[in-house]
């Protein structure tokens, strides 16, 4: 059958019109149908459609090699909070909540590297109080370096005000990161 | 403000003729992906949790209002009629698939329809700045300050190795989308696209023909987006898409010059075809109503169409679609009916504007 548009291409999309409560059947080419919906900057889609990259990554010829890896390993537990297997996440290309993260921790650095070019580790913004958490992780780290430098002197009285130091902002981290001064 | 004010007028305020390299980047968009704890994802989540998120997130939003600087707009999605839904697809303000949704969810938007929040799409929530031009930055400015301020209110999904955590693992890290939408009609012309694309794919960037992938661009126009937003930080992501545009930019008015330099007479002469076929037209498809648009703006860009004003070229590329064009008739249409009522609307535009003695009226409010 060839395209009712363009009458050029042969018809491959096959739409289904309600007219006046009829239903009329149209036959178009690809190309002719996505014309109906023009300027749709579906800008949600995908930039690469993930199901198919996990698809071919899965892909047949690796499929069984795959399958045997996975009796192998210990069974993935599905989520605690909404339920979703690995698999599941994988034939979705979603997850199903934010649980998901944490229940397939191990398993996410491999799918991560090959949808955002090898990277694994988030780097940028972070909502206040991680913000803050990280800062004082790197805070903690910065004194314990002085501390040693100020033992390998034999510096031990500046040593144990740093050891301090340290272990106050250290309770804070595990307070959740609020210095004790706010609420 | 009237819902019905967003859903009537097809100017919206992307598409005014501003911002740096107008002629060339027609708007550009910045989206955040961010999601609640507490809530499973819109994908698996009940109608309940949909409730709860849906009313958090536009309480806080109006709350902010004095903030912001911007008065929002709640839209309730259900609410609205399929085809009003259409047209606000049509005019980018939401995205097909909150449109399609079937559980609460909703978009606030600003007056000047520069900002949609949408809430309950594939992640609970989606800033979304569009704006004029080539604006990369001041976008993103916009959007990162909804976000503070959404953020200081309600508890976000966040890990400190995987970031915001969103849905779709292709957001994840900063669910930053950055993308510009460009008209390269001289680089299409002289056969170039194909290669462009390869390259600027290789440097980590998506490009698409505004209406999906692999099919020729409608009207010669492309989006570029960044494709990893996990490793990289927002500043990164926008400093290369910034740089990668650029260079695109002066491709295309280094392929103008030499469209203009060649055979300056058979171009006018294309060019000014296609502004015959705008005006005088009785039936127009989309692909021809693209094709001669594109064709108009790039006559007008180089100096040889006088007497058009760009911004009614953005209006019918909104307004030609099928939604628009429905409202605009008043009634359902079929495809070949469309392309009636579409030569009809690019008559009226195009008339209007060269009568320059006409009231100002707006013909196109149903
Ligand atoms: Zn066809
Ligand atoms: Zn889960």
């Amino acid at each position: 059958m060839i395209c009712e548009n363009c009458k050029q291409r042969p018809a491959k999309v096959t739409v289904t019109q309600i007219q006046d409560g009829t239903h009329v059947q149209r036959h178009y080419c690809e190309k002719c149908a996505q014309n109906f919906h023009p300027f749709h900057l579906d800008f949600q889609q995908d930039p690469l459609s993930l199901h198919q990259l996990l698809s071919n990554w899965f892909g047949a010829p690796e499929s069984a090699q795959v399958q045997q890896k996975q009796q192998l390993q210990p069974k993935i537990p599905p989520c605690s909070s909404c339920g979703w297997t690995f698999r599941q996440f994988l034939n979705e290309g979603k997850f199903g909540c934010a649980h998901c993260y944490e229940s397939f921790r191990e398993q996410l650095p491999s799918v991560f590297k090959k949808l955002h070019n090898g990277n694994v580790k988030h780097v940028g913004k972070a909502p206040g109080k991680f913000g803050h958490k990280l800062q004082l992780k790197k805070q903690i780290e910065a004194i314990r370096t002085s501390m040693q430098a100020a033992i390998g002197i034999e510096n031990f009285e500046e040593a144990a005000k740093l050891r301090d130091e340290a272990r106050e902002l250290e309770k804070q981290l595990q307070s959740g990161g609020e210095p004790p001064d706010v609420n | 403000m009237s819902i019905e004010r967003f859903l009537n007028n097809s100017v919206t305020s992307w598409m005014a003729d501003e911002g740096e390299h107008a002629d060339i980047v027609m708007s550009t968009r910045i989206r955040l992906a961010r999601n609640l704890t507490g809530y499973r994802f819109p994908l698996s989540f009940s109608e309940n949790e949909a409730l709860q998120v849906d009313q958090a997130v536009s309480a806080v939003l109006l709350d902010a209002e004095s903030e912001l600087e911007s008065t929002f707009s709640y839209i309730d999605i259900k609410g609205l009629s399929t085809l009003n839904r259409q047209v606000l697809v049509e005019k980018h303000l939401i995205s097909p698939k909150l449109a399609h949704s079937e559980v609460t969810g909703s978009v606030l938007l600003s007056d000047d329809e520069a900002i949609s929040v949408m809430v309950n799409e594939e992640d609970h929530i989606r800033i979304q700045c569009i704006f004029p031009g080539l604006q990369l930055l001041e976008a993103w400015h916009q959007a990162n300050n909804i976000d503070d301020m959404l953020e200081k209110e309600l508890p976000y999904a966040f890990d400190e190795q995987f970031g915001y955590l969103t849905s779709c693992p292709t957001n994840s890290g900063t669910g930053l989308r950055a993308s510009v939408m460009m008209h390269l009609p001289a680089l299409t012309m002289t056969n170039q696209m194909n290669r462009l694309v390869t390259t600027i794919t290789r440097l980590g960037m998506v490009v698409r023909g505004i209406y999906g992938e692999g099919s020729e661009a409608l009207g010669n126009v492309y989006q570029i987006s960044n494709q990893t937003t996990l490793g990289k930080s927002e500043e990164d992501i926008l400093t290369d898409l910034q740089s990668i545009t650029e260079q695109i930019i002066q491709k295309e008015r280094e392929a103008r010059n030499a469209l203009l330099n060649t055979r300056p007479n058979v171009l006018e002469d294309r060019l000014y075809r296609s502004l015959g076929v705008l005006t005088y037209a009785r039936i127009l498809t989309t692909e021809e109503a693209g094709r001669c648009l594109s064709d108009v703006r790039l006559g007008i860009d180089l100096g040889l169409i006088k007497g058009v004003d760009v911004s009614i070229l953005n209006e019918c590329m909104i307004f030609m679609q099928p939604g628009f064009l429905q409202k605009y008739a008043g009634m359902s249409l079929q495809s070949e009916e469309r392309d009636v009522f579409r030569a009809k609307l690019f008559r009226e535009r195009l008339q209007v504007d060269n009568n320059l003695n006409n009231e100002g009226e707006e013909p196109h409010d149903v």
